[in-house]
């Protein structure tokens, strides 16, 4: 009686690479469907960058003294500067929107012996913060708090 | 220039998602009054009047966070911008595009902290 043959008897000497197929891009990228939404938050990367070198701007202007810091903020009044401002705003209140729908479906089971609070709380923790500390910065630069 | 990419993956990840989470939380603030509010003459000129602004900025909350307004959003933009060009691009030339939005995020950082403590 013949034995059984070995379960890896016809396995090649050394194994193959996995085939894939080649990467393709899919048919409604990059503004059809949901990927709309995701090129578009790809996409606020330049806007924050610019905002980031913005604040540079402000900063190294505010060092410049007071003239200068005066004619940066007469400057902002052009309207470039008014319709990019406003892009910004846009910008950081989609990436906010879109990136805090994400935490509560990023929460493990459990952390350690508790169980993360349910997503709409979550949810509303995190707008909480995000509408006190921007109403709290508001209140400071616009002269409400230590006026 | 990958395996310095892949080491420094950690630290950009941090100042991306700190770019995301407090940039944006900080920015909204930033921009309704310091970008429009004043220049649009919606909040008094006099809120951001020189002594009170520079007073405002050259304490140390103040330092801290207009280092974080300067220095997080650029990380953001440079690892969100890295993401698009590979989207649109591929990875082929992805070392050459992430160091030199990296670079510029580094830089801009640096020139930050300068400008915070020269304040």
């Amino acid at each position: 009686m013949a034995r059984p043959a070995h379960p890896e008897a016809m396995a090649p000497a050394k194994p193959g690479r996995t085939r894939t197929a080649p990467p393709h891009r899919p048919p409604k990228f990059p503004m059809q469907g949901r990927y709309r939404a995701y090129t578009l938050f790809d996409a606020t990367g330049a806007v924050y960058l610019l905002m980031g070198f913005g604040v540079l701007h402000a900063v190294r202007t505010l060092g410049d003294g007071e003239v200068a810091w005066q004619a940066l903020l007469s400057g902002w009044a052009a309207p470039l500067y008014v319709a990019f401002h406003l892009l910004a705003l846009v910008s950081v209140l989609f990436v906010g929107v879109r990136f805090f729908r994400l935490f509560p479906k990023a929460q493990p089971p459990r952390i350690g012996p508790a169980k993360p609070p349910p997503g709409p709380v979550i949810l509303g923790m995190l707008y909480a913060v995000w509408i006190g500390v921007t109403a709290l910065f508001v209140g400071i630069l616009s002269g409400g708090i230590f006026g | 220039m990958k395996q310095l990419l892949l080491k420094i993956e950690p630290v950009v990840w941090l100042l991306f998602g700190q770019g995301i989470l407090i940039g944006t939380i900080l920015l909204t603030g930033w921009i309704l009054v310091v970008n429009l509010g004043v220049p649009l003459g919606i909040v008094s000129a006099d809120a951001l009047a020189y002594d009170r602004a520079h007073a405002l900025a050259s304490n140390i909350v103040g330092r801290l966070v207009l280092l974080a307004l300067i220095v997080l959003p650029m990380w953001k933009g440079a690892h969100h911008l890295r993401s698009l060009s590979i989207d649109f691009g591929g990875a082929g030339r992805d070392s050459v595009v992430a160091g030199a939005l990296y670079g510029i995020a580094a830089l801009g950082s640096l020139l930050g902290i300068v400008a915070v403590l020269a304040l």
